[in-house]
């Protein structure tokens, strides 16, 4: 295996689990709690520029060439951290606007609308994080330590592994106990959750924040990585990627979202950048939008469930027989 | 002994009524879905709810439930005043309610429709989270139990595993009264339980409802099949275009001529 294929396995690595890490963030609240969260790629970028900031040094460093906020360089896991936190206390406060009074429908076009002014707000406030040129140079985690430029690779890719592994054992947690039940309730007939006591905003908005955190995290592992971001990392389009990647691998299943960012994001994109151009510019990436566009429609109606379904919870023990009964009104 | 309209009014919500509502009214763009309704309904009986198409009963429902927030009124449940309550706090205290249509959570299975139902289970706060599932199996495993009762006795034991999506019209009714009870209701609103329903099951459904109320079950019963209402109902409360017109038993409504006149005027 020769250095370079190495170093494009190991980026593909990388990219594989920060998309990951976004599956299982959407999946948790389009999945799981059936809120079409169309701005979710906002949520991923401002996890990404607040880890970058945190990262860099002070904006005069390298000839003052980039304006962004902060520039605390930051050591790690800090800006990981706190990548989380303000993606999700920004889910927070979208979360209060767009979910406590809107059904799902007007919740999607809010959703977008939010996606699209975000890309603008940051283009034009050039200060935040320098606008449409976007943060480059951020400097990758623990790069002190003694290792040769594959040898980081390798090691970042274990770092991404166990942020994955972490994230799982929480969105784990979440999807398998009475909590993520209750969500799916909610997504599955919200009046019929609420009629039986569930409070569908207080749920909806605690998956939404946590959703947004792991964005959040999925960015900052992002950024560290290729040291930088720039708005056309994450026009409102990038989301239905990652929407799509959940509807092909199965809408709701932790391990078919998996498959899904293997499938999409990864091998897709992967295979599809090998195709010789043809036609005019830019007509190839133009096609593997529409391609991307097609493949949900077709899992849509062929395969609603995607390639993985929703797994069947079943119970132990047996069902009950009459000479068992306890007394009915016990029950009711 | 049939109460008039004037008499139901002036009569304070005492203790033998579980659920009173007073002077509830509700207006949809210029319309008065609900113009007057003032009932009480007693413990540990049915009470049906009829009158004509547009009469204002399901938006009577929606309000009782809190789905649905009245122009005017109050409702008392169990001595204190909900009127302003949320719907999810009001299924807490003991008021559940069935819906007209088909409800179920369609990618859940039946088991797991009815246990989702049960309010406050420790599992379902975030905290819980924090110390795993020690804290939630012992409950979750008692629910689960209880859940199989219930399926036994409504006869749908075989099913726990099926998605509840994949049911018949029929069988949805059935769970939606199930999963009702797995909430441990104080009061069960019924809205219109037997629609769509064939008779065979609409006749077994009128038993598991004869059965509950043996037990002490307050219900509301929405219906527009007189003689099911008859047979149910201890009392019956009229309305027509948004106003309680009478309250009293069957036979007493069928000589009260407002009433002949409502269902045959519409």
């Amino acid at each position: 295996m020769n250095a370079a294929f190495t170093f494009y396995a190991t980026t593909i690595l990388v990219y594989l689990g920060v998309d990951i890490l976004a599956v299982w963030s959407l999946n948790l609240q389009y999945g799981v709690a059936g809120i079409y969260n169309f701005a979710w790629i906002m949520f991923q970028a401002v996890g990404a520029y607040t880890a970058g900031v945190l990262t860099l040094g002070p904006a005069t460093g390298n000839g003052g060439f980039q304006q962004y906020i902060l520039g605390l360089r930051l050591p790690e896991p800090l800006p990981l951290l706190a990548a989380g936190v303000v993606s999700g206390a920004l889910a927070l406060v979208v979360g209060i606007v767009a979910l406590r009074r809107l059904r799902t429908d007007y919740q999607a076009m809010v959703m977008l609308v939010i996606s699209v002014i975000a890309v603008l707000v940051i283009e034009n406030v050039t200060g935040l994080f320098n606008g449409p040129a976007g943060l480059s140079l951020v400097p990758q985690p623990f790069g002190s330590l003694p290792l040769s430029s594959l040898g980081y690779q390798w090691f970042y890719v274990a770092l991404t592994a166990v942020v994955c592994l972490i994230v799982y054992l929480f969105v784990h947690r979440v999807t398998s106990s009475p909590l993520g039940r209750a969500l799916r309730a909610t997504r599955d007939n919200e009046d019929a959750a609420q009629a039986l006591g569930k409070d569908v905003v207080r749920l909806r908005l605690f998956v939404f924040v946590l959703g947004g955190a792991i964005a959040g995290i999925s960015g900052a592992v992002l950024i560290q990585f290729i040291g930088a971001w720039s708005p056309g990392s994450w026009a409102y389009v990038e989301t239905l990627v990652v929407l799509t990647a959940i509807i092909v691998g199965g809408t709701g299943n932790n391990a078919g979202v998996m498959l899904g960012a293997l499938l999409v994001p990864v091998a897709f994109n992967e295979a599809t950048r090998f195709i010789p151009q043809f036609g005019r510019p830019g007509l190839v990436d133009a096609l593997q939008w529409i391609v991307i566009g097609l493949l949900a429609l077709a899992f849509l109606w062929f395969w609603p469930r995607g390639i993985i379904p929703e797994r069947r919870r079943r119970f132990p023990g047996t069902p009950a027989v009459s000479a068992q009964l306890a007394d009915p009104g016990e029950v009711a | 002994m049939s109460l008039s309209v004037e008499q139901e009014r002036q009569r304070a919500p005492g203790d033998e009524a579980l659920l009173s509502v007073a002077g509830l009214r509700r207006e949809f763009g210029g319309v008065w879905a609900v113009a007057d309704a003032t009932f009480g309904l007693r413990r540990g009986a049915i009470t049906s709810l009829i009158g004509p198409n547009g009469a204002g009963k399901s938006t009577v429902v929606g309000i009782v439930g809190g789905a649905i927030a009245p122009s005017a009124g109050r409702v008392v449940f169990d001595g204190a005043d909900i009127t302003g309550l949320p719907p999810h706090q009001r299924a807490r205290i003991g008021l559940v309610r069935t819906y007209q249509l088909s409800s179920e959570f369609g990618r859940l299975t039946v088991l797991e429709n009815l246990l989702v139902a049960r309010p406050g289970q420790h599992g379902e706060r975030i905290r819980t989270l924090l110390y795993g599932k020690r804290s939630w199996r012992r409950q979750e495993a008692e629910l689960v139990d209880q859940a199989r009762v219930l399926l036994d006795r409504f006869a749908m034991s075989g099913m726990e595993d099926e998605y509840a999506g994949n049911l018949s019209g029929g069988q949805k009714r059935l769970l939606e009264i199930m999963r009702a009870l797995m909430c441990q209701p104080k009061l069960l609103l019924l809205d219109e339980p037997m629609a769509g329903v064939n008779p065979t099951l609409a006749q077994k459904i009128e038993g598991y409802l004869a059965g509950l109320a043996a037990e002490g079950l307050t219900m509301l019963l929405v219906e527009h099949e007189l003689g099911l209402v008859e047979r149910l109902s201890e009392s019956v409360i009229v309305m027509a275009q948004g106003k309680v017109i009478a309250t009293g038993t069957m036979p007493e409504l069928r000589a009260r001529p407002e009433v002949l006149h409502a269902y045959l005027a519409g």
